[in-house]
């Protein structure tokens, strides 16, 4: 049981990459992949912060004097994911507009009818 | 077919993270680096929130290219969406009147916590890009509750090249007074006061007005679009 | 001496300029790419012969590596980022004239952007700075892609986003690994605590990273959204895209599996990947009737020769992949610059609909026949010199393996001449109609493909003027323990 107690927050982040994954590979309407690519993206965000945590740690800020700077968890993951955060929501952004230009000239979503480029 | 493919591909993928994953202790001290930044970076930095300086100071040079990714994100989307003569389909109705009272209210109170939030981003959790999300937020308020208001698409242009000059600006600045890139050459004054760490405060009040003029932005293409 | 962080702070703060500039002066946006680009050129020339030596580290923030992230300027870095300012400089002024319907401001911010990523990616020193610039290069990209807003052109850029985007995620679990098991986002530190782990741990972050960036590399089987990418851009992107954008993809490879890593068990898996490449795009090259379409297979096929030489991971086979690449970028761009006005002309990208343009546009053809010819391997073109080298390394190595793999790399080349002759003998030896008046591309796109003619010439007949450089980029790459070294002291 402390073996899933440890690894909780691996094991959701990789149960979210997962299936973010085969969302991706699978479906064939746009949205749901563009879904399924935010979902891949949360997934890898939690995975990074949960690298940097340590037990019973605390946010890395001093606001009062005598906050004891060893159960501090690590800054670096964190500054990691706000930069990936946001290199998501560029994506998500740019696929969205995509979408809704393929949306005009094909009037369809499934991915396997807008196969005009073929070989 | 597809399905079964994908699913051995997954099988693997999982097998091989979670074999890698065995090495990496969760919940136990591992870094050099991070500790040096949470023992050092007040003295360093000025900012007593860490992360606050691992973003903009230690790390400033990727917050660069974060704020670029989302300036190309906003110049895409626009690039893609401007239609040239497309008119709205269809009215939209307006909102009910406790909608579009209680979005007047509470839009100007959003934006001061925004400016909250990203003033004070070296001193409590937050920062530029978080109080720009809020901010923008604010204007996504606007959009659905009082439908017919719309922000002028210069304004927003301009803040947010205003927003990315600054930035660069202040890294060339630190450049010419001594020698690196992003150095923080304004005096670090006291920790813990609003007036201190530098440059830290400058950058994220740049990247906080271009982040919420920038999803603020995309907001209106993505409105107008549909 | 100049820093070289000028050349990627400067042009990013024109680009955020641009929209000011544009508030005063309407065309401002066409014309700084090329001032931005040129000032990069002039800075990477003066630059090269200092760094042949000994690389400039430049530390951003004024901390001391590994606590900051810095900036490696050696002879590979500073060599890449020359001819991304020299091919860019090129293609803008091409497009000075080229690119006039749409949102033409925003395809020049855009352009600019995804150059300075790309400058971004060859200099840095850090891992998580390479996936920010690596981005910056990708999702500009994608928004290149769909600048016309074609039916094609969408749906080209939409699968493209989406593969690009998962392999830009398994390249943040790769990062992510790394992290957890060595603390530090440093290139150099990391290779300095890789020898102290044991080979087997570090195979999972090593598959995800090769994964991640061999997705905008092109290596077989992560390309499938090559050839359509590359032919519905407008042409100054494929010249780009094929020229720059696939390169930088497949340097940063090299850089995580030579200095990162130091990968040696790895290398007769990318050899044997990079020959799959290269036959897989000349076969499909050899079928293809649409002229953009035939040059994009051809990028795949020029990628994995580029990978077989550098997977044989000599001292020569390095600087011959590295001459391969250089003279895949000058070639290439070329030309997709002479496709472009062809087509614009013809109005189809057909081959067969370009019968006699020889007669009809004689100075784009002969740009578009010298650039057949160097990416054949054709003396006195630049591609001779970089396919010798590239034989004779991997005759050297006495393997019996690469003997095979390069005889199947004679192969491809013989099918790649196939197809560019039969392009040849349809632009001058078909002409069964009569003489067409001369409609010329205009001076701006006359310019740089002459330029480019000129560069293939002369470095075809002198391939000592780069070799030098070349030569000191190889050894840089290969060697981990002076990069180390020149970094954290």
């Amino acid at each position: 049981m402390s073996f899933l107690n440890n690894y909780i927050y691996y094991i959701g982040a990789f149960g979210l990459i997962l299936i973010g994954l085969y969302i991706v590979l699978v479906k064939h309407n746009l949205i749901k992949v563009i879904v399924g690519l935010g979902v891949l993206d949360t997934g890898v965000n939690l995975f990074l912060i949960s690298v940097g945590y340590i037990t019973k740690g605390t946010a890395p800020i001093f606001s009062r004097s005598g906050i004891d700077p060893e159960l501090m968890v690590d800054p670096v993951p964190q500054a990691l994911v706000l930069t990936a955060i946001v290199i998501g929501v560029a994506v998500l952004a740019l696929a969205l507009s995509l979408a809704i230009r393929l949306y005009q000239h094909y009037g369809t979503l499934n991915l396997r009818k807008i196969r005009e480029q073929r070989w | 077919m597809r399905r079964i493919v994908a699913i051995l591909l997954l099988i693997i993928v999982a097998v091989g993270i979670s074999l890698s994953l065995a090495k990496i202790p969760f919940g136990v001290p591992k870094t050099k680096v991070g500790r040096h930044y949470i023992n050092e970076g007040v003295e360093e930095t000025g900012a007593v929130n860490i992360v606050t300086s691992v973003v903009v100071s230690y790390r400033g040079f990727d917050t660069l290219g974060e704020v670029t990714v989302l300036f190309i994100a906003a110049i895409g989307l626009g690039a893609v969406l401007t239609a040239g003569g497309k008119e709205k389909t269809g009215k939209t109705e307006p909102a009910s009147l406790i909608l579009s009272t209680g979005c007047r209210i509470l839009f100007p109170l959003i934006l001061v916590f925004g400016t909250y939030v990203f003033i004070h981003g070296h001193l409590t959790p937050g920062g530029g890009f978080q109080g720009g999300a809020i901010i923008a937020s604010g204007f996504l308020l606007i959009y659905l509750g009082c439908r017919e208001r719309r922000i002028s698409q210069k304004a927003s242009k301009l803040t947010e090249s205003l927003g990315g000059l600054v930035f660069v600006i202040i890294g060339l600045l630190g450049l010419v007074s001594g020698g690196y890139f992003l150095l923080n050459f304004l005096p670090k004054g006291t920790a813990n006061t609003l007036f201190s760490a530098g440059i830290i405060p400058i950058i994220y009040i740049a990247i906080g007005f271009k982040v919420g003029s920038e999803l603020a932005g995309i907001i209106d293409n993505l409105i107008e679009e549909s | 001496m100049v820093n070289p962080v000028l050349l990627i702070a400067v042009p990013l703060g024109l680009v955020f300029a641009i929209p000011l500039f544009a508030l005063f002066w309407k065309d401002a946006a066409k014309y700084i790419p090329p001032a931005a680009l040129g000032f990069n050129l002039v800075v990477s020339l003066l630059l090269l012969p200092k760094v042949l030596e000994n690389p400039v580290i430049v530390s951003i923030g004024g901390w001391q590596p590994p606590f900051c992230i810095n900036l490696v300027a050696g002879p590979v870095g500073v060599l890449f980022s020359a001819i991304i300012a020299l091919v860019g400089l090129l293609v803008s002024i091409y497009a000075l004239n080229y690119i006039k319907e749409g949102a033409t401001e925003k395809y020049h911010m855009l352009y600019l952007l995804l150059l300075t990523g790309a400058t971004g990616v060859v200099l840095t020193g850090d891992i998580f700075n390479l996936f920010v610039f690596f981005e910056i290069l990708c999702i500009s990209s994608y928004a290149l892609v769909a600048y016309l807003r074609e039916k094609s052109g969408i749906e080209s850029a939409v699968k493209y986003l989406i593969q690009g985007a998962v392999g830009s995620s398994l390249l943040l679990i790769g990062i992510g690994l790394l992290y957890g098991q060595f603390g530090t986002l440093n290139m150099a530190d990391i290779a300095e605590k890789i020898t102290s782990v044991s080979p087997v741990s570090l195979f999972v972050p090593m598959v995800l990273l090769i994964t991640g960036l061999g997705v905008e590399a092109a290596i077989f089987p992560l390309n499938a959204w090559l050839p359509d990418a590359h032919s519905s851009a407008p042409s100054s992107i494929s010249a780009i895209l094929s020229g720059i954008a696939i390169e930088v993809g497949l340097y940063a490879v090299a850089r995580i599996i030579f200095t990162i890593f130091g990968a040696s068990s790895i290398f007769l898996f990318l050899a044997f990947l990079g020959i799959l490449t290269l036959l897989i795009g000349e076969m499909c090259a050899f079928s293809q009737n649409n002229i953009k379409r035939m040059l994009a297979y051809s990028s795949i096929g020029q990628i994995g020769l580029i990978l077989f030489a550098l997977a044989i991971a000599t001292s020569y086979g390095v600087t011959g992949g590295l001459f391969q690449l250089v003279s895949h970028t000058l070639s290439k761009a070329l030309l997709f610059l002479a496709a472009g006005y062809m087509i614009y002309q013809t109005g189809s990208m057909e081959i067969s609909a370009l019968e006699g343009m020889g007669k009809k546009m004689p100075l784009t053809c002969l740009a578009f026949t010298v650039g057949a010819f160097s990416l054949v391997g054709l003396p006195p073109f630049i591609g001779f010199p970089s396919k010798f080298l590239i034989v004779r390394a991997a005759l050297a190595t006495k393997e019996t393996f690469l003997f095979a793999a390069l005889g199947l790399a004679l192969l491809g080349t013989v099918i790649e001449g196939a197809y560019f002759f039969r392009v040849v003998q349809v632009l001058y030896f078909k002409a069964d109609m009569p003489n067409p008046g001369k409609k010329e591309a205009p001076v701006t796109a006359l310019i740089p493909m002459f330029i480019f003619v000129v560069l293939i010439v002369v470095v075809g007949i002198y391939p000592k003027l780069v070799t030098d450089v070349l030569n000191s980029a190889a050894i840089e790459l290969l060697n981990r323990l002076d990069y180390i070294r020149s970094v954290l002291g």
